[in-house]
């Protein structure tokens, strides 16, 4: 099993890459990418996010619970089944694995973006960002990839917590999380987990 | 012939333990209502842990406390964090600090008749909550674990009473007792406002006592409950939720969580626990009568086996179950069930 022959010779072309992307997931491309990788400020990453988050933003999107509109309206073609063919898809892309970092590695830590993802600020009642979204933030189930975020679409995100303008998770946990970080600390948290890629 | 079984159960009691059986080094855990004055302590950033040989034993045990999986095999035997229970790294009032519990130790127990370290009640940690194997008693688990409690209990006590300098270092041998002695070396500034009666007993110390429920504490609103507020985390089934091999989000039941010895099978500390710590970053306040609920649903799930266990259900349930839980009793979800008579494996092999 030779790594190098893989990562020099493309398995696929483009061309074929498109041919394979399900009728319903075409609209998403053009601004999440052909492998759901994100083109910038265009649109976030897909690839790393699991089926089941994926599906549930979609519905988000469908009932207002996330606001955002060129995402709302996109989000109104994919419809009944198709929210599981287009969630599915993206979720199968690969992401590059990353060296994890797990709790306690780093016992110092100067960052203020990676004190939080790792040791939270308790004197506010804000638990470490790896406590729910898992070592280095590379999440699953229902709690989104922070990993390799696209950065302007991750300090948008939490923006929109503190906002309200997304909600939609059990009990407000996480608007109830943002809403106490100062502007700082998202610039530093947005740097800090886009990096990790 | 009941009262016969119960005085049987009266004299294993007051025998005491031989020297071959485990012994019970989670009793109820002491807690009190909580008091909104209270002053709590407040330990030194991470960052002033000194340099070199005591401070490195430090920086271990706080690495030990938070990705506690270091030692799975070893020690550990489910895909618990000691951080689950104790938030904060070990660090938060009213989630059983370790600094509170640190000056509280040595302990004498009733129920054994014996003097419990410090060291042996982390033990316990690993027998019971931890579904695994005590660390041998010394072993640099066991020293990095206590060195870090004492830190936060020093340095918590220092930044109280405005005393400078490095927290004064103490030998192995030392650490592994707690600071409940009357040879703990403590500064004259706390002990001439602190007795150690005092001490043992800090404000923010175990989890705060709850007020009573209502109603009779039910399982079946304790499901719907789960479902509304506990659910998103620690999944439909309770077996939380695993990224990179590590449960980010801790099991609550079944093979990979504490055992029915460990001190949060009880319906009263869970419920303590849970109205006090839990959702995570509270962003709502269960009620009274459902942090009982809950907490009561949860522990009615079959989990591994209590290690005092020597074959007889009823025998283990009388010699230590006679207190808020359901070990031994019928399953309030299915009550053809025994609690117990199903329990998952002590201390299994990882998969």
């Amino acid at each position: 099993m030779s790594f190098s022959a893989m990562a020099t010779i493309p398995d696929e072309s483009p061309k074929e890459l498109l041919q394979k992307v399900p009728a319903a997931a075409q609209v998403c491309l053009s601004c999440h990418g052909v492998n759901g990788e994100g083109l910038g400020v265009a649109g976030p990453r897909l690839a790393g996010l699991s089926s089941e988050y994926i599906a549930t933003q979609v519905s988000h999107f469908q009932t207002g619970s996330r606001q955002n509109p060129t995402m709302m309206a996109m989000a109104m073609t994919v419809q009944g089944d198709n929210i599981k063919v287009v969630s599915d898809f993206f979720a199968s892309k690969p992401v590059t694995a990353i060296k994890l970092q797990y709790r306690g590695d780093k016992v110092v830590i100067d960052d203020i973006g990676e004190k939080l993802a790792y040791q939270g600020d308790w004197q506010r009642d804000i638990p470490a960002c790896t406590s729910c979204h898992g070592p280095s933030g590379i999440g699953a189930g229902q709690f989104p990839r922070l990993a390799g975020q696209e950065p302007t679409y991750f300090k948008n995100q939490l923006l929109a917590w503190q906002t309200g303008t997304r909600t939609g998770d059990a009990d407000n946990m996480m608007g109830n999380i943002a809403k106490k970080l100062t502007a700082a600390e998202i610039d530093a948290l947005t740097q800090y987990f886009s990096a990790q890629k | 012939m009941k009262l016969y079984y119960f005085s049987v159960a009266g004299v294993f009691l007051s025998l005491g333990l031989s020297a071959t059986e485990l012994p019970d080094r989670q009793a109820q855990l002491p807690s009190v209502a909580k008091d909104a004055n209270a002053q709590y302590l407040t330990p030194s950033e991470l960052s002033t842990i000194p340099k070199g040989e005591f401070g490195d034993k430090v920086r271990k045990g706080y690495q030990l406390f938070v990705n506690s999986q270091q030692m799975r095999d070893t020690y550990v035997g489910n895909e618990l964090n000691c951080v689950n229970c104790h938030m904060n790294a070990g660090n938060k009032a009213n989630a059983s600090p370790l600094w509170g519990a640190y000056l509280a130790y040595p302990a004498y127990r009733k129920k054994n008749d014996k003097v419990n370290s410090y060291e042996e009640r982390i033990q316990g940690c690993f027998t019971y909550s931890m579904n695994g194997k005590a660390p041998e008693s010394g072993s640099e688990s066991l020293v990095a674990i206590s060195a870090y409690s004492y830190w936060l209990a020093m340095s918590g006590l220092m930044n109280q009473f405005g005393i400078t300098g490095p927290v004064p270092e103490m030998t192995d041998g030392e650490l592994l007792k707690g600071g409940n002695r009357e040879d703990f070396p403590l500064p004259d500034a706390v002990t001439s406002k602190l007795d150690q009666k005092a001490l043992t007993m800090l404000p923010g110390r175990g989890f705060p006592k709850l007020a009573k429920p209502e109603l009779a504490y039910s399982v079946q609103r304790g499901e719907t409950v789960y479902q509304a507020h506990c659910q998103a985390c620690h999944g439909d089934d309770g077996q939380g939720l695993k990224m990179a091999e590590v449960s980010s989000l801790p099991p609550l039941w079944g093979p990979q969580s504490y055992n029915w010895g460990a001190g949060m099978h009880r319906v009263n500390t869970a419920a303590n626990f849970i109205y006090e710590n839990m959702p995570l970053g509270k962003s709502m306040q269960l009620t009274v009568q459902q942090a009982w609920d809950v907490a009561a649903f949860v522990n009615a799930h079959e989990r591994p086996q209590d290690p005092r266990f020597k074959g007889h259900i009823a025998e283990t349930q009388a010699s230590f179950h006679q207190h808020d839980g359901f070990y031994g009793k019928p399953s309030p979800i299915d009550a053809s069930v025994t609690l117990g008579v199903e329990a998952y494996p002590i201390f299994p092999a990882s998969q």
